[in-house]
């Protein structure tokens, strides 16, 4: 049973997490060499980088921007984009979406194809499927997404023209959902087979741990039919640590997708925190790191929430 | 079920079915930003020449030829400039173009505190006045000749009946979503981050567009770029030469090469004493191998240099001038009478047995401008000097080493207008002379150059610059990089120009 106090305590602690997140990212942005790209041409005169300057908001000291900032985003307010000229949160909003789709396209197949494929492997240690699992998962974590990425594109948009090269939409046809999973189909593969490769081992591995438990084995000395010693005993226990790193995938798809977005023209988050940090937009690095970090801290919080129901072995009022 | 699932599949595989045709696509990296004033890269700038026309565009020559202006007269020893505009055109919203939209424009442009990025190109416009519904007058300080030519560059002109009175920076509806211009084609929709698609202007002004359309979408990648123009997918990229491989052999696609008005070069910090005397600067032409650095890295798609003017400014640029070749010798030799001589080691050094040491800064990511640095960093140690590279990300190296001067030595590159001014650059003094050259006669040269109307007195000064630039040179010219296009060979109808010139006449293109 979840106690009040201890989601309010988990809730503060979310809370006091973003905020450290949004102090340490201001100032690590601030620090970092160079500046927005609006000043990198190197062809503007003094009087119209001073202009610029002025116009972002860039010749307050820092502290007094750091101010300004904090004031600003508890009324939640980001500040505006230098690259898009808009709130930082409207560019937010019209990206947040586009990746929520790839992101949830990545993690259906992600599930669909290690969970099943990984609990096999698990409850038929060494056989032939396991080593066939074994090896290609190993060598997908080995291969860098934009080198898969790239060749998926030639081979099935270029050499062999099945699907598009890129984008979210053929031009003309946005919001057409066929279009769309024509175009999400690539990069949600790309996007998903690391993290395919990795739940599928931990699955595999979680599962032969759990095969191993006394009360499985007494449960099979007790004759019951292996089809219900591996549902009831084996997977029930094996698929509560898979739970915690599903969750730990998430923001990562959300928000670490960029090289992924990038290679496929996908309009999203990934690409968006790339585009931020290229052009030194502060105000959008800030608000797409607090957004993940958002993420990061919403889905544990999930997992902490969720844990003691379906573990009942997990006290929540100490 | 299973039939389902095969009809998706097919329905999947079906191809590029569904994708419109005659319409243009060209690609973008990031979102463009739909005013011609604040456009602040090269993409913006793409878009923006379509939707914006200017008084006047560069014909295949680069010089002025009538657009939004019918014609023109120059009086008061050029400090006068009086334009007939013309009467037929009408904004994207329906409103009739007048001359009050042009003086709106030009006194925007020209006062830097509207957050304009052509306030220095118009710093010389001291009044712009409308004289009539049709006719504008601009009253110059001085005596500007690139005026013209700045008029058919990036000065697209903005409707004052939407942004009169409002900041330019501010307007995001009409900057990203809604903007309003003259061009023959003129937006439909904007999806962020995705595309730009633009429509037929039927009320245009010239002849009647022949595309149905132009799409410009957002690819960041330039491999991808080149993936999606192999499956149709776009019409036009313009490549490194590193990308070549990948396109040349193509049956439907096209390699073009076109003249950048650019130069790729080598700032030196003449406030560092190691490269004040020009005997130094001289020598340095000698001891790179330019050639091989065009041959090799830029698969020969670029004119060898002969000082700052490049080859693409046919008009000013003095084929005469003999090119300097490499010559390690003679550069030995000439950095011998500046008072470095190799020591028993090889290694440079200067009477005290100081070695000439220095760092050269590229910026990263782009593999012809890194492995051009590092060819001048090889060449450069074969003849004793000690050389170290530093890469650095491009705003770093803009921000935090050349505009305060710290550095010694930078592989940087110039576009320059279609206008062999370059006071601004390489005169004593100027906000965009950062390698603090200084040559009394240059100065001279170039303020008179910017001054002179008269085509032929002002090729002989240029002219002459460019010889002063051979002796005393301001910086080392490595190459003029030529812009390369790789094309689907069914567009056709696109004037002989780079690509930012060329989209001043999409209303001719063609898609077959």
């Amino acid at each position: 049973m979840l106690s009040p106090g201890y989601v309010a305590r988990r809730v503060l602690h979310a809370l006091v997490v973003l905020a450290v997140v949004a102090v340490v990212t201001f100032f690590i942005v601030r620090l970092a060499p160079g500046g927005p790209a609006a000043l990198a041409d190197p062809a503007l005169r003094d009087a119209e980088r001073a202009v610029i300057e002025a116009r972002l908001g860039l010749n307050d000291p820092l502290p007094i921007q750091f101010l300004k900032f904090v004031g600003n985003a508890v009324r939640g307010d980001l500040g505006q984009s230098f690259l898009f000229g808009t709130p930082t949160t409207q560019v937010i909003a019209s990206r947040l979406g586009n990746t929520l789709i790839l992101a949830g396209a990545a993690l259906t197949l992600t599930l669909l194809v290690a969970v099943p494929l990984g609990t096999l492997s698990g409850l038929r240690p060494h056989s032939w499927l396991d080593r066939i699992v074994s090896f290609v998962s190993v060598v997908v974590l080995a291969v860098p997404v934009f080198w898969l990425g790239l060749i998926l594109i030639i081979a099935l948009a270029v050499l062999r023209p099945v699907l598009p090269a890129g984008g979210m939409y053929t031009t003309g046809m946005e919001g057409n959902l066929l279009d769309l999973l024509r175009h999400l189909l690539l990069p949600a593969v790309v996007l998903a087979s690391a993290s395919i490769a990795e739940l599928l081992r931990y699955t595999r591995s979680s599962v032969r741990s759990a095969a191993k438990l006394d009360h499985v084995r007494t449960a099979r000395a007790k004759g019951l039919p292996q089809r219900t010693v591996h549902v009831r005993h084996v997977l029930k226990n094996a698929l509560i640590p898979v739970v915690t790193v599903i969750g730990l995938q998430l923001p990562r798809l959300v928000g670490g997708a960029a090289v992924t977005e990038t290679i496929f023209a996908w309009p999203g988050m990934g690409r968006l925190s790339v585009e931020a940090a290229l052009g030194r937009d502060y105000p959008l690095i800030l608000g797409v790191t607090l957004v993940v970090a958002a993420a990061v801290v919403l889905f544990n919080l999930l997992i902490d929430l969720v844990y003691p129901l379906i573990d009942p072995r997990i006290r929540t009022d100490g | 079920m299973k039939r389902t699932l095969m009809t998706l599949g097919l329905a999947l595989a079906g191809g590029l079915a569904g994708a419109q045709s005659n319409i243009l696509q060209l690609p973008l990296i990031n979102d463009p930003i739909l005013n011609p004033l604040i456009a602040p890269d090269l993409g913006s700038i793409l878009v923006n020449k379509v939707l914006f026309p200017g008084l006047v565009r560069p014909d295949e020559n680069l010089q002025p030829v009538p657009d939004l202006a019918k014609s023109w007269t120059v009086t008061n020893g050029g400090l006068v400039y009086t334009f007939a505009l013309r009467d037929d055109v009408r904004w994207h919203d329906g409103k009739p173009f007048t001359a009050d939209d042009v003086v709106y424009t030009f006194k925007t442009a020209a006062d830097p505190k509207s957050g304009s990025r052509l306030a220095s190109d118009f710093s010389s416009i001291k009044s712009v006045e409308a004289r009539g519904k049709y006719t504008v007058r601009f009253t110059l300080s001085r005596p500007f000749a690139p005026f013209l030519i700045l008029l058919g560059h990036n000065a697209g002109i903005l409707p004052k009946h939407l942004l009169d009175g409002k900041d330019l920076n501010a307007n995001t509806a009409f900057n990203r979503q809604l903007p309003i211009g003259t061009g023959p084609f003129k937006v439909s929709r904007v999806v962020p981050g995705a595309s730009v698609t633009l429509e037929v202007n039927k009320d245009y002004y010239g002849a009647a567009p022949k595309l149905a359309g132009i799409t410009f979408k957002v690819v960041p990648d330039l491999n991808t770029q080149v993936a999606q123009l192999r499956s149709g997918q776009l019409d036009w990229v313009t490549l490194e030469p590193s990308n070549l491989a990948s396109v040349q052999n193509v049956p439907n696609i096209a390699i073009k090469q076109a003249n950048a008005v650019q130069h790729f070069l080598v700032f030196f910090n003449l406030k560092n004493p190691l490269f004040t005397a020009p005997k130094v600067r001289e020598a340095m032409q000698y001891a790179v191998n330019r050639k091989a650095i065009i041959d090799g890295i830029l698969k020969g798609y670029a004119d060898y240099p002969t000082g700052t003017i490049p080859t693409a400014l046919r008009t000013y640029y003095d084929k005469s001038i003999k090119p300097i070749t490499y010559n390690p010798a003679q550069a030995l030799k000439l950095l011998a009478q500046a008072g470095w001589k190799p020591n028993a080691r090889g290694t440079l050094v200067n009477s005290k047995g100081e070695p000439f040491k220095f760092t050269l800064i590229v910026d990263k990511g782009n593999a012809t401008r890194e492995q051009s640095a590092l060819a001048v960093q090889q060449d450069l140690k074969k003849i004793g000097m000690d050389v170290t590279l530093q890469t650095l990300e491009f705003g770093t190296l803009v921000r935090d080493y050349l505009i305060p001067g710290k550095y010694d030595a930078n592989l940087i590159w110039w576009t320059t207008p279609p206008d062999p001014d370059q006071y601004s650059f390489y005169a004593t003094g100027q906000d965009n002379n950062e390698a603090a050259w200084s040559n009394a006669r240059a100065d001279s040269l170039l303020r008179r150059g910017r001054e002179t109307v008269d085509p032929v007195a002002r090729k002989n000064i240029y002219n002459a610059y460019q010889r002063l630039t051979m002796q005393d040179p301001p910086v080392l010219v490595l190459y003029y990089p030529k812009e390369l296009q790789a094309i689907s060979k069914d567009l056709t109808g696109v004037p002989d120009l780079g690509i930012r010139d060329a989209l001043r006449y999409t209303e001719r293109f063609q898609l077959r």
